[in-house]
Formats: C-alpha cells, sequence, structure tokens
C-alpha cells in the first residue's frame, strides 16, 4: 500500500518535472524567435534616431552655412595645459544667405548656439535639434577669423633659437577687437587666456578655445617694447539665426541636392536615387521577359528528362551564388569584352543576371497554381499549345509572375555588392543622363558614407537607409496588394 | 511535341488535342519557333554558368601560370601590392572561416529555435503575424545590416564588454550575419519540421511523451537532415556575404585569426581588388578570378549538397 502511493508520487513528480522542462523549451523557442525580431526592431530604431538627426543638419544649411572641425594641438612644450581642443570653423558662407547678413564670415569660430558651448560640428546640430518645439530661431555666438579679430600677424624667427618664434601683430585691422582693446603693430602675443602663442594661425585658435571655456572678454598678455601688458580682448560676436527643422523640407532638399564630398549638411541623394531607379527599369527590361520565357519554357513545354533536371538545379542553385561573383562576371565580361564600361546599361545588366534565377523560381511557382483543368478546356476547343499559354495560363498567373517579379527586384535595389565591383561610382555629382553614364545607387552611396571619417556622414547614412528602406517597404506593400487583389484561388 | 507523357501528375501539359486533328502547316511552325524561344529563355540559365565558368577558370589559369596552386592555397601571407609578393589565400580562409562559424553560432541555435515554437507553438494566427517579420528581417539590404555592425554593434560591444574590441572587428560582423541568415535557417528548417508526418507525432504521444519530449526525440531528430540542409545553405550564404564584412570587419588579414582584431574574407578581398586603384592589365586582377572561382565552387557545391538533401528529405515523406 505505502510503496504504490509511493511510486504514484514519484510518477507524479516526474511528470511535473517533464512537463517543467517541456515549458522552459517552449519559453526558450519563443524567446529566440523574439531575440530576433527585437533586433530588427533595434535595428530600424537606431537608424531612424541617428536619421532625425538631418533636419537640424539642413537646417544649418538653410541657413547658409557649411562647418568643419578644426583642432588646436598644444603640445608639451608650450608648457601648462597640453591637448586636443576641437572647436567648429565656418567653412563656408551662402552668398544671400541669412547667415552672410548677419556678418559670419568664412573662417569664423561657432562657440555657442543657442546658448549650448559647441566643440564639434554634431554639438551644433545637437544643439538646433535639441530648440524647443515652433522655435525657429536661434542665437549663436562666434569669434570673428583671423584678419577681422586681429589684423595681420607675422611670425619672427626668436635669435639664439632655432625654430622658435614670436608672432608679431603688424597690421592691426579697423574697428577690430584689437584694436578697441588697444593693440598697436609691433605688438608682440604671449599668451592667450593662459594659453601659449607659438604661431600667426595658433595665436586666433588660442584665442578661440579660451573664448569658448573662458567666456567672450579674453586677457591677452602681450610684451610691448620690452614690458608685459595685459588687455583684454572682447572677441565675441554674437547674433540670431532662422533655423527651419522640418522633416519634410529635410528629406526633400537630401533628394533633390546632388552629392557633396566635404560637408554633410549638403549632401544629397538625387544621383543615387536617380541612378538606382534606372539601374532597376534596365534589371527589369532585361530580366522580366527572359525570366517569364524561362518559366514558361520549364512549366508548359519541357520534357522531364536529363536537360530539364539540370536546368532546374542550375536555376535552384544559381539563386545561391554569392551576388560578388556575379559583380565580376559584370565586371569582366559586360564592362571590359563588350565594352560598356562601368555605365547604367553595364549595372542594370549585372543585377538582372542575379536576379533572373529568382524570377524563373517565382514565375514557375505563378505558373503552377495555375489548374490543369484550365488548359485541358482549352486544348478540348482546340487551342494549339501557344494558344492556351498566351490566352488561358499567362493571363491568370501573371498576377503571381509579377508580384514575384517586384519582390526580385526589390532585392536588386537593395544589392551593393555586385555594383560595388562594377566600378559604379562612388561619389557622382550629377545626374544620369543616358544609359552610357556612370552612376551610382543608394546602396552604394550608404556604403560610401558610412565608411566616412567625418562626423554627419554616418547621419546621412542612416537618412539614405530609411529612404531604401521605405522604397523597398513601397515595392513589397505593391506586391502584396496585388497578390491579394489580383490573385484568383482555385478550389 | 505531340509524344505523349506518362506522369501523371503533370496532365497539364499532355499533348494538345488538337495537334492529332492536323493543325495548318504554318500554325505549327508558328509554334515551334515560340517554342524555341521559350527554350532558348530557359537556356540563359545555361549559359550563365557556362559563362561564368569560362570566365572564371580562364582568368585564374593565367593566375596560376605564375602562383602555384600549393602557394596559393599554402601560404598564410596575401600581400599582393608589396615587393615580394605572395599569394597565400590561408589566412583569408580562415578569417572567412571564423566570421562565417560566428554567424553560425548565432543563426543556427536561434533559427531552429524560433523554426521549433512556429511550428510547434505557435497558434495559426500567431504564425500568421510572425512569419512576416522573418521576413522583413531577410529583405533588409545587407549594406544595411554593415552599418548597423559598425555603427551600433561594435560601439555596443566596446561600452560593454569588449574595450579593447577595434572600430573594425570580424566578431560584430559575425553576429550581425547572423541575424541576417536567421530567417533562412528558421523558414528551411520550418518547412522541415512541418513536414514531419502526424503519425511519427501520434505515434510519440500515444506512448506517453510529453509535448517537449515528442519534439526533442521525434520531430527534431526526423527533421535532422533537413536542418542539415539548413546549415549547409546558412554557410554558403555567410561565406559569400560581401558588404556585412566590406563595412564592418576591414581590410586586413588576421593571422592567427582573432575576431576581436580587423579580418579580410575572401569576399573582402576580391572588392579590395576590384576597387583598388590598378592598371586594366596587372597581374593582380587574375588574383581576382583565382579567389572568386574558389568562391564560386564553394558555395556552388554547398547549395547542390543542401539542395540534394532537401530533395531526398521530401521524397521520403511524400
Amino acid at each position: 500500500m505505502g510503496a504504490k502511493t509511493k511510486t504514484k508520487a514519484a510518477v507524479r513528480r516526474g511528470l511535473r518535472r517533464r512537463r517543467a522542462l517541456g515549458a522552459l523549451f517552449a519559453g526558450v523557442a519563443l524567446g529566440a524567435l523574439l531575440l530576433g525580431l527585437l533586433v530588427l526592431l533595434v535595428l530600424i530604431a537606431t537608424t531612424a534616431l541617428q536619421s532625425t538627426q538631418l533636419v537640424a543638419m539642413r537646417a544649418t544649411a538653410d541657413a547658409g552655412l557649411s562647418l568643419s572641425l578644426r583642432t588646436l594641438q598644444l603640445g608639451p612644450r608650450g608648457g601648462g595645459t597640453a591637448g586636443f581642443f576641437p572647436y567648429v570653423t565656418v567653412a563656408r558662407v551662402a552668398p544671400g544667405s541669412p547667415a552672410e547678413a548677419l556678418g559670419l564670415r568664412r573662417g569664423d569660430a561657432l562657440l555657442r548656439v543657442g546658448e549650448v558651448p559647441v566643440e564639434r560640428v554634431s554639438d551644433v546640430w545637437r544643439a538646433i535639434a535639441a530648440l524647443p518645439s515652433g522655435v525657429e530661431r536661434a542665437s549663436i555666438a562666434w569669434v570673428p577669423g583671423r584678419r577681422g579679430l586681429l589684423g595681420s600677424l607675422r611670425a619672427v624667427p626668436v635669435p639664439d633659437r632655432p625654430g622658435e618664434f614670436r608672432v608679431v601683430l603688424s597690421k592691426v585691422a579697423p574697428g577690430s577687437a584689437a584694436e578697441r582693446a588697444g593693440l598697436q603693430p609691433g605688438d608682440v602675443l604671449v599668451e592667450a587666456g593662459g594659453l601659449p602663442i607659438t604661431g600667426t594661425q595658433q595665436a586666433w585658435q588660442a584665442l578661440v578655445v579660451a573664448a569658448r571655456t573662458q567666456g567672450g572678454k579674453v586677457p591677452l598678455t602681450i610684451e610691448r617694447e620690452g614690458e608685459r601688458l595685459t588687455a583684454v580682448l572682447d572677441v565675441e560676436r554674437r547674433g540670431e539665426l532662422p533655423f527651419q527643422r522640418s522633416l519634410l523640407r529635410a528629406y526633400g532638399a537630401f533628394l533633390t541636392s546632388l552629392n557633396e564630398p566635404r560637408y554633410p549638411e549638403h549632401a544629397g541623394l538625387a544621383s543615387a536615387f536617380l541612378g538606382s531607379l534606372y539601374v532597376i527599369l534596365v534589371t527589369a527590361l532585361v530580366a522580366f521577359p527572359l525570366g517569364i520565357g524561362a518559366a514558361v519554357y520549364l512549366e508548359e513545354y519541357a520534357r522531364r528528362g536529363v536537360l530539364t533536371e539540370i536546368l532546374q538545379i542550375l536555376i535552384a542553385n544559381l539563386a545561391g551564388v554569392p551576388s560578388v561573383i556575379y559583380g565580376i562576371i559584370g565586371l569582366e565580361i559586360l564592362a571590359r569584352s563588350l565594352g560598356l564600361g562601368r555605365s547604367i546599361l553595364a549595372g542594370g545588366i549585372t543585377l538582372a543576371l542575379l536576379v533572373l534565377p529568382i524570377m524563373i523560381i517565382a514565375a514557375r511557382e505563378a505558373l503552377r497554381t495555375v489548374p490543369p483543368s484550365v488548359r485541358e478546356a482549352a486544348y478540348g476547343v482546340g487551342a494549339t499549345r501557344w494558344q492556351v499559354i498566351r490566352h488561358h495560363v499567362l493571363p491568370y498567373a501573371l498576377p503571381g509572375i509579377f508580384t514575384g517579379m517586384i519582390l526580385a527586384l526589390s532585392r536588386a535595389l537593395g544589392e551593393a555588392a555586385p555594383l560595388l565591383l562594377l566600378g559604379a561610382f562612388l561619389y557622382v555629382s550629377y545626374v544620369p543622363q543616358s544609359l552610357w553614364d556612370s552612376f551610382t545607387v543608394i546602396p552604394l552611396q550608404i556604403f560610401d558614407w558610412a565608411t566616412k571619417p567625418q562626423e554627419g556622414f554616418a547621419e546621412v547614412a542612416a537618412a539614405s537607409i530609411v529612404v531604401l528602406l521605405v522604397l523597398l517597404l513601397l515595392l513589397n506593400g505593391t506586391a502584396i496588394w496585388l497578390r491579394n487583389r489580383y490573385q484568383k484561388r482555385w478550389s | 511535341m505531340t509524344r505523349p507523357r506518362s506522369e501523371g501528375s503533370r496532365t497539364a501539359t499532355s499533348p494538345p488535342p488538337s495537334a492529332s486533328l492536323r493543325a495548318p502547316r504554318g500554325r505549327g511552325l508558328k509554334e515551334q519557333l515560340i517554342r524555341g524561344l521559350f527554350l532558348l529563355c530557359g537556356l540563359s540559365a545555361v549559359a550563365i554558368t557556362l559563362l561564368t565558368a569560362w570566365t572564371f577558370v580562364q582568368g585564374s589559369l593565367l593566375f596560376f601560370r605564375e602562383v602555384s596552386p600549393a602557394e596559393f592555397l599554402g601560404s598564410i601571407r596575401w600581400a599582393p601590392l608589396t615587393v615580394p609578393q605572395s599569394y597565400g589565400v590561408l589566412a583569408l580562409i580562415a578569417d572567412t572561416l571564423v566570421i562565417t562559424g560566428i554567424a553560425l553560432l548565432v543563426a543556427l541555435p536561434l533559427g531552429i529555435l524560433s523554426a521549433v515554437f512556429l511550428s510547434e507553438y505557435a497558434s495559426e494566427r500567431a504564425r500568421r503575424l510572425l512569419k512576416p517579420v522573418l521576413e522583413v528581417l531577410a529583405g533588409v539590404p545587407t549594406v544595411v545590416y554593415g552599418f548597423f555592425a559598425l555603427r551600433f554593434v561594435t560601439p555596443l560591444l566596446q561600452g560593454t564588454v569588449l574595450p579593447d574590441l577595434g572600430f573594425w572587428n570580424g566578431l560584430s560582423a559575425g553576429i550581425v550575419m547572423g541575424f541576417m541568415i536567421l530567417p533562412l535557417v528558421a523558414s528551411l528548417s520550418e518547412d522541415v519540421l512541418y513536414a514531419v508526418p502526424r503519425s511519427l507525432r501520434e505515434g510519440a504521444y500515444a506512448l506517453g511523451a510529453t509535448k517537449f519530449e515528442v519534439i526533442w526525440k521525434v520531430v527534431l531528430p526526423a527533421g535532422f537532415s533537413g536542418i542539415g540542409a539548413a546549415f549547409i545553405l546558412a554557410m554558403s550564404r555567410a561565406i559569400g556575404e560581401t558588404m556585412i564584412v566590406a563595412l564592418a570587419a576591414g581590410r586586413t588579414p588576421a593571422w592567427p585569426p582573432d575576431p576581436t582584431e580587423p579580418m579580410m574574407t575572401l569576399t573582402t578581398t576580391i572588392v579590395n581588388i576590384a576597387t583598388g586603384d590598378h592598371e586594366a592589365t596587372a597581374f593582380i586582377w587574375s588574383a581576382l578570378f583565382a579567389i572568386g572561382l574558389l568562391l564560386f565552387v564553394t558555395t556552388l557545391v554547398l547549395n547542390i549538397a543542401s539542395y540534394f538533401i532537401v530533395k531526398r528529405y521530401r521524397e521520403r515523406y511524400e
């Protein structure tokens, strides 16, 4: 009796353990699936987040500014502070822009945007992005360029000390901060805000860095006739610039402007966008007829035999050949042997070779969904094989074929490797006009921008990814819509 | 064209009755022409393969006239641009395999478990909801994955577990590649698991097995060869992947293959040669074909192997 209940309990315990193990396994399996989805979400979210900086970048471009990063490097030789001090300079001011009207010039250094100190170019964009919504202007503070701030400087070698220079003010610019502080020609600049002055450009840089860290009024130590004096320079100028932040405007400008290799705020996707469009068009025109033709042959004509078997194996496995391989073929056969060069035509045909197996497989599946009874009925009233295909099989299968084609084209749209090999240019600053023009496509532009070390290009790459994903979504959406709308259900 | 076919399953294309009624001559010619046209389209696949093979073999012959196959496959030094030149791909192969291995370590467990969940646990509604998400994951262009690896995964790893990780490294490229091939593994394995006949499961249930035991001891072993095919195909995909490694793994071969260092795979080498600033007649171009041939043959063999495994497997249960 006792022994029997014991075994019963043991069995129950065992069953409970087995069930718990099962539940654990189910949980792990669900976790695996969710992890995949999580990565997809993180991918999309981080990219989208990064791409939002495009709005602020475009706002600075609209205000007329091109910015770049410079660094003041202080060696240990100068004594005191050593290290790197990054600062932002105005690399270009668009003529007729608000920035020009405000008095900003090429070579000026930005100190603050909306009261936020800026060290790097991305700080400027971050500050603009952080403005309260609805606010379309921000105060900025800047230091005029060397000539506007001081005048002319000259480096004079120090006697008996080779390699060392004294920086001498040779001319004071009228109306400059130097004039207002009472500097005179012949003054030797020694120290700015505690930073030693060792060169003409470096003197101005030291003033900029000191102004940013210590405020607008920088004490400047000078030597006049052997005597050390301190003058206080009011280096900072202030004003307000309009920064229009609008997602639509930003993407509109991004899609319609040409590429810009140096300033990411001006970078545009127009060449790549049109390049992608033309290449895909060529791909579709080449692969579509070939794909349908091959599928019709295999489904409607081919007898079962060695040739058909080989064809099937080839098609199934060509779809899995790495895309770089097609790039080599495109480069060697299309671009070189056939003399198509690095043109849109060569790119389109290369991608057509790549997606052809996918198209054939998709078209065959679509043809297979047409039930035999349709064909038999047509044969029954005396139609030839071609008439059956032309009037009965193809019309029914076409929506399915189209769906497959669109999915194959969306694969081609995202493909970068074969075109990278073919030598599509990474930097194209014109809109392609003919099939023989060299070109670039969106994925390649992403590749190029993603590898650029300058600040801001990663964000521009993220914005292009958003454009690419939206295009792919539209294509896939069309395919799904087509499938649901037109696909006949055979019961 | 008029010979009847024996297979019952393909009645759709059985001979048209009109043929026996003697169609007018012109019509027959037109039919033959159209058939020929379609055959030509079908042969385009053969043409592409032959063209590829011919291109690669011809280019490789030039290469192997100068460099012995023993040096190509036996040396670890890949230095085509420095004197003395050396064309050993062993380090490149090792780097490729390490990154592929990392990708498979991510993709196989996650993919198979996802497949188990979808085919065994998920309700029909959940399946319909979750499967398209996996397809979206498969549809993301690889250059986007590369960007993700370079700009998100590498900084993430640097900031958390591996502070010494290089800006370019094989590790994050491999991990992200794993997620890229995960949908492939999941969808192939799911097909396989779904195809395991009900009778096998029911037999196991009748013996008192729990659901987990049925999956673990019956369904998964029954689907083993199909999952093997998924493994092979995933491997082939990982070996041939280009953009992720070109963006995130760097352009320097690592020997010994350490995934925290920059790595150079076979595909990146191809990109390097093709985008490099070389004379069109330079010898280095022929190395492109030798490496291309290696890659082409490897992936084609893997693909065909998995094709036949899947085919045999299907026949067994049909």
